[in-house]
């Protein structure tokens, strides 16, 4: 039996399926999610394998209405890396879920956006048209902010908001891109567009807009403000699948874009370098200065995405070697930061979840009880610093290499700059390991906030009844200098205590499978360093054209 | 005639957009949103597009416009918001980048138009298509301006609508005569006017639950403070309840 | 099957580190034995591999990372000498180690990393090119930080700190000229030395420039000065680790980094040929002196010893910069003496330390009376450091100073000349408190009371490791004509290796 279309359409839609069967009965155990999700990464792989025969393309007529796809090594191993995280994302939920007590109809509600999310994911990856990718990027971009809004929290609700306004507003910069280039060339499949040449400035200018919808959903500096609130306060499961895979597709559809329209467009790519290195920088520092876990964590997502950017320079008008090390070590890069985001965002749940509070000095004194969890962040750490043995070291190398092969010394400076940078933060939160005694201060053991139940978004959005806020007409009309002192459903900040709670000073350990799936992630990102030949094998030549039927 | 027609609508749609965001009246402005979609049906009729309109008319003027309308007065469990928008405007440079982009998008679009349209673009249009694309480009400058000097999020979702409307009138218009595309221009069209919706039932009830949670209509927490301050009852939670019984 | 033996030595502190890591903190005995077998087995193989290599075997193993670019290990009989020195050091040191650390917390993350650290040194020691060296010599710095910061008190972290910042930037110069040496050259494997010096007339400018970028990558683990900061602060780690760092595993990762990047990449005769051995001898000059007397200012027996180290492993740089066979055997020669004495030395000033709670020079009075065994042994390491025989450190000098002979640089012997005296003078000075002073009477500085007379003068844990090294170093010295002492094996290397020139 050799690989069909139906096959990858089952693949596509089976996530989905799959989420809605969730919603309605939401699992409780993770061995269950295991049984059931483990075909999935399976098959990818099986349709990895099946493509030693050549790329497969083609075209689905909806009516009058052409889409072209394409599913070639690289959309085929991206395919796999959203199975296998969205596996481990899911995995992570089902004991999340119970050591956190979520709520109920928040819980039930992430299974059809993540649903949501991998069918959109995996629209982008095998899209071959800008029809197909807008309608991909528009599913992913809607469901990961349903994804955000989950906790329900103040915190994470006006996140959300600025999160989706900013994503609406992208895709608006994006679909006006499109239709200058609708008007100039009259078609949409990635094909077609490459043979597009005239004229030249609407292509330009389209492309301009396009890119600038994108650097919004991909967070790359200066459009990065969204990122870090929208992490801050998202569930971890969450906040892992995002950091690893919804940033990165947007990223993605930047590349195919500038290869297929631009390829030569020299200036175009350096400036878009200059943002990589300014967002490596920024958010180098700003990761360095986090006071909160999660915010440190999700900072250095910046940084890293600020890595990536240096494709287009090294990828733009290079000769064939220094394009094809460029396009591997982004490859790599995306990979090996994508398993290592997503086991260092779970590591720093399961961190935050078992001292019960965010902040970097209260991580001290953990290390004996939370040996794993530190194990974890330890080595997800050495994936983002680009020390070997990881995906992230590997890229580094060859982005090095490429970079000094053209001779465009400046990107060796922000890799160097970059990863002193990432020492510094991540060497920031491994010192706290190291500390044998607790933060100062509060004898008796504070609340554990994670152990309050969590009201989530969901019975809200159902309109399941809720206590009006006793705000009768009469002497409250004076406004509330404190809105959160008002009554109602209190809106219980995820894992973090106010700022002046002390944590509990015994750490309760967290899930032992929440811990493994973290380790088993940061370890796939440390093997995917030494065994990068085999995925680089299987990729498609930096030369190739976008591939698809005209 | 059917140029003098599609004038008269170019006009209204500016018009009513622009009543749809200068409006402080937060009911009305949605009204006007609401007529607004409808034109835009109408116009789509006169691009040709027959079920264009009818989806404009229902995913655009019907559920968006309602479901907006029913954020400040329908009848669910959550307090309702304050009639009118009394947040300040942003201060008019306060942040620059913004200011940039919005430029950059205005201006790139119209470089774009006069290279596309070639010496065309800047005589008075001859076609329909032409002119109501035309006329897309200050309905975004509008939207854009409304988006990132406005603080309260019911306008700036309206915003966001507005602008996504004038980006579909272009689209619709730049890309109606070639007609190799029509069918795709149409589904993305339909997809931007689904996650238009999308977003703007999502945006209105998370404004809905955050209004009630914090007492906030705009994203920054600090600055709702300062307005309680200031401007006295107009923001507190659940006085939009009182004053619509 | 020649791929297997590599591996498996690597695997063996490898596995080991995994296992110790998976079992509970509280299986002490599990882990001990686990250590002391991982350590033994560890010599087997290397004296095994050892003994393959004089019969002609050749043992390599090679997985391509991306194209163009493998990692390779490969064993050679420079490799051997100094993965026999840190398996057999890390035999000792181990013991040393679980009595040391005996009832003390961590002591899971302790061993765990202690064995990562040592198969690090083990990669760097197999390495077959310089890419597979920089991923070992990376492992190393990222496995000795939990050491370094292991007490987790305020100085130890900023210590470990330090060391990072001295040592993570300093793999970054070493990453950047790496990459750069690959892409004039290409993938280099040790011994490829024409490679390089094919280049030579083309790019003469850029290769000596990164001849000296790698050199300060390389510099700052094996202390050179200015990049020695670190290693002085890093003495308020545990004494196995400080006789780790400066033995066995860090200070020799640079310092055989060294070695590698003369010998076996640029080759000793293109290395002269761009003149870049003046400097190389100039700064290994300084270093000595200026060790020395910093050693001599220190009022504290860590930080003293830690000055010496930062002195003596700069004899190994010198005589990699005396150009000729006799300045490469003392180099080979001195960087397994340098370790077997400088082990002894931290583990005696850890057993004064843990006995007495001796930390300053001035509390060592009258210890050799307390402690007769361990301040024989520490004594034996003194002397050898000054260089008097029979103890092995008086055949690394006379070689070092034939070897300038070789070279004609004589001056140098003035410099060796002058250190033998700076090591007399603030190593003698401890011996003459050690056996010629009155220790404290009872009441204030008193030592705690002392064992029960039929023991021995402390834990035998912490006293045999101390005086196998001791006469290690002792029967080194005497029968250093002997086949298989350190100094016939640095011959038999030189002899091997560099025939060509």
């Amino acid at each position: 039996m050799s690989a069909t279309p139906f096959h990858l359409l089952w693949l596509l839609g089976a996530p989905l399926a799959l989420g809605l069967l969730a919603w309605v009965r939401p699992p409780r155990h993770s061995g269950l999610v295991l049984l059931v999700g483990l075909p999935l990464p399976l098959v990818a792989v099986w349709l990895l394998l099946g493509l030693e025969k050549g790329p497969m393309a083609g075209r689905l007529a909806l009516g009058p209405l052409m889409l072209h796809w394409r599913f070639d090594g690289l959309a085929a191993l991206l395919l796999l890396l959203t199975q296998l995280l969205l596996l481990a994302s899911a995995l992570y939920a089902t004991d999340y879920a119970r050591a956190t007590r979520l709520g109920r109809h928040a819980y039930a509600g992430l299974w059809p956006l993540l649903g949501g999310l991998a069918l959109g994911l995996g629209l982008i990856w095998i899209a071959a048209d800008l029809l197909l990718l807008y309608a991909g990027l528009e599913l992913m971009g809607l469901c990961a902010v349903g994804l955000m809004l989950l906790p329900g929290s103040n915190a994470a609700l006006s996140a959300g908001l600025r999160y989706l306004l900013f994503a609406l507003v992208g895709s608006l910069a994006w679909l006006l891109g499109i239709a200058l280039l609708l008007g100039a060339g009259g078609r949409l499949d990635l094909a077609g567009l490459a043979a597009l040449t005239e004229p030249e400035p609407v292509i330009r200018i389209a492309l301009a807009l396009l890119t600038s919808g994108l650097l919004l959903k991909a967070a790359i500096f200066p459009l990065h403000s969204w990122l870090a609130p929208v992490h801050g306060s998202a569930w971890t499961p969450v906040s892992a699948i995002h950091g690893a895979l919804v940033v990165k597709a947007a990223f993605f559809i930047l590349l195919l874009l500038w290869r297929a329209l631009l390829p030569k467009a020299i200036a175009g790519a350096w400036a878009l370098g200059a943002l990589g290195s300014l967002a490596v920088l920024w958010g180098g520092l700003q990761a360095a200065r986090a006071a909160g876990l999660k915010q440190l964590v999700a900072w250095s997502t910046v940084g890293q995405l600020g890595y990536l950017m240096l494709a287009f320079p090294l990828l733009a008008g290079t000769g064939a070697d220094v394009a094809t090390m460029a396009w591997q070590a982004t490859w790599l890069q995306l990979g090996g930061h994508a398993l290592a985001k997503a086991a260092l965002f779970m590591a720093a749940g399961n961190l935050v979840l078992a001292t019960g509070a965010d902040r970097l000095t209260a991580l001290t004194g953990t290390s004996r009880r939370l040996p794993l969890a530190w194990m974890t962040f330890g080595l997800a750490a050495v994936t983002l610093m680009g020390l070997p043995p990881s995906a992230g070291f590997t890229a580094k190398w060859l982005w090095l290499q490429a970079a000094l092969t053209a001779g465009q010394w400046p990107w060796v400076v922000v890799l160097a700059l970059g990863t002193l940078l990432s020492a510094i933060y991540v060497f920031r939160v491994l010192r706290c390991a190291f500390v044998e005694t607790g933060p100062e201060g509060d004898p008796e053991p504070a609340l554990k906030p994670a152990l309050k139940p969590e009201p989530g978004l969901g019975p809200a959005l159902k309109q399941e009844p809720r206590p009006k806020p006793e705000l009768k007409p009469g002497p409250e009309l004076k406004p509330g200098p404190k809105p959160e002192l008002k009554p109602g459903p209190k809106p219980a900040p995820e894992l973090r205590p106010a700022s002046g709670q002390k944590p509990a000073l015994e750490p309760r350990r967290p899930p032992l499978g929440m811990e493994l799936v973290a380790l088993a992630l940061a370890l796939a990102a440390l093997a995917l360093g030494l065994a990068a030949a085999w995925p680089l094998a299987l990729l498609p030549a930096v030369a190739s054209p976008p591939a698809g039927v005209r | 005639m059917a140029l003098a027609a599609a004038w008269g609508l170019a006009g209204l749609l500016l018009l009513l957009a622009g009543l749809s965001l200068f409006q402080r009246d937060l009911w009305r402005a949605c009204e006007a949103f609401v007529a607004f979609a409808l034109l835009m049906a109408l116009a789509w009729l006169l691009l040709g597009a027959p079920w264009l309109a009818l989806a404009e008319t229902l995913l655009g003027a019907l559920l968006t416009g309602g479901s907006l309308l029913w954020t400040l007065r329908g009848r669910g469990a959550l307090p309702r918001l304050a009639p009118v928008d009394e947040t300040a405007r942003r201060a008019r440079f306060s942040a620059p980048l913004r200011w940039l982009l919005i430029l950059g998008w205005l201006g790139l679009t119209g470089l774009a138009l006069v290279w596309l349209l070639g010496p065309e673009a800047l005589t008075p249009p001859r076609s329909t298509s032409t002119l109501l694309a035309a006329t897309g480009v200050p309905i975004m400058g509008l939207g854009l301006w409304a988006f990132a000097a406005q603080r309260h999020l019911l306008r700036r979702l309206l915003a966001f609508n507005l602008l996504g409307s004038g980006v579909f009138l272009l689209l619709g218009g730049l890309a109606a005569p070639a007609a190799a595309a029509t069918a795709e221009v149409r589904a993305l069209i339909l997809i931007g006017l689904m996650i238009a919706l999308l977003g703007s039932v999502l945006g209105a009830a998370l404004l809905l639950r955050l209004h009630a949670q914090a007492g906030q209509v705009t994203l920054n927490p600090l600055f709702k403070a300062r307005s309680n301050a200031g401007s006295g009852s107009g923001m507190a939670p659940g006085s939009g309840m009182i004053s619509t019984r | 099957m020649s791929a297997l033996l590599p591996l498996a030595t690597l695997a063996s502190s490898l596995l080991t580190a995994v296992v110790i890591f998976l079992l509970p903190e509280l299986a002490v005995r599990t882990r001990t034995a686990l250590n002391l077998a991982a350590a033994l087995i560890k010599l087997v193989l290397v004296i095994g591999m050892a003994w393959g290599l004089t019969r002609g075997q050749v043992y390599a193993f090679e997985l391509p990372v991306v194209e163009g670019l493998s990692m390779v290990l490969q064993v050679d009989a420079l490799g051997l000498t100094f993965a026999g020195l840190s398996s057999l050091l890390w035999l000792f040191t181990t013991i040393y180690a679980i009595g040391y650390l005996e009832g003390s917390p961590n002591r899971r993350r302790f061993f765990g990393f202690f064995s990562l650290c040592v198969a690090s040194t083990l990669g760097i020691s197999l390495a077959g090119n310089l890419f597979t060296l920089l991923i070992f010599y990376e492992l190393l710095t990222l496995s000795t930080y939990p050491l370094v910061a292991h007490r987790g008190t305020p100085q130890a972290l900023a210590a470990a700190t330090v060391y990072l910042r001295y040592t993570l930037s300093a793999g970054l110069a070493l990453m950047i000229g790496l990459v750069a040496l690959q892409v004039l050259a290409g993938d280099l494997r040790f011994g490829q030395r024409e490679v390089l010096a094919a280049l030579g007339a083309e790019h003469e400018a850029v290769l000596v420039a990164l001849f000296w970028l790698l050199l300060l990558g390389f510099g700052v683990k094996a202390a050179l000065v200015p990049l020695h900061g670190w290693l002085p602060r890093a003495m308020v780690a545990p004494a196995p680790v400080s006789a780790l760092l400066h033995a066995v595993a860090v200070v020799k990762a640079g310092a055989f980094g060294i070695i590698r990047l003369v010998y076996d990449v640029y080759g000793i005769g293109f290395s002269a040929a761009l003149g870049l051995l003046d400097g190389l001898v100039l700064i290994a000059c300084v270093t000595i002196v200026y060790g020395s007397l910093r050693a001599l200012t220190q009022q504290e027996l860590k930080p003293r010893l830690a000055f010496s180290t930062v002195s003596q492993v700069s004899y190994i740089v010198l005589g990699i910069g005396l150009f000729g066979p006799l300045g490469t055997i003392a180099a080979l020669a001195h960087l397994l003496h340098q370790g077997l004495m400088k082990v002894t030395l931290f583990f005696c000033a850890g057993n004064y330390a843990e006995e007495l709670g001796i930390h300053r020079i001035d509390e060592l009075d009258g210890v050799g009376r307390r402690m007769p065994l361990s301040s024989l042994a520490f004594t034996i390491g003194a002397l050898g450091m000054i260089g008097m025989p029979p103890v092995v450190g008086f055949i690394s000098k006379w070689m070092l100073g034939m070897g300038a002979v070789q070279a004609e640089r004589p001056w140098v012997i003035a410099v060796l000349v002058a250190s033998t005296l700076l090591n007399a003078a603030y190593f003698l000075p401890i011996l003459n408190r050690l056996w010629f002073r009155p220790g404290p009477g009872q009441g204030i500085g008193a030592w705690p009371a002392a064992r029960a007379p039929s023991r021995l003068e402390t834990s035998a844990w912490l006293l045999l490791p101390a005086l196998a090294t001791a006469l290690l170093s002792l029967l080194a010295g005497m029968f250093a004509g002997l086949p298989f002492s350190p100094l016939q094996w640095a011959t038999r290397v030189v002899d091997q290796t560099y025939l060509a020139l």
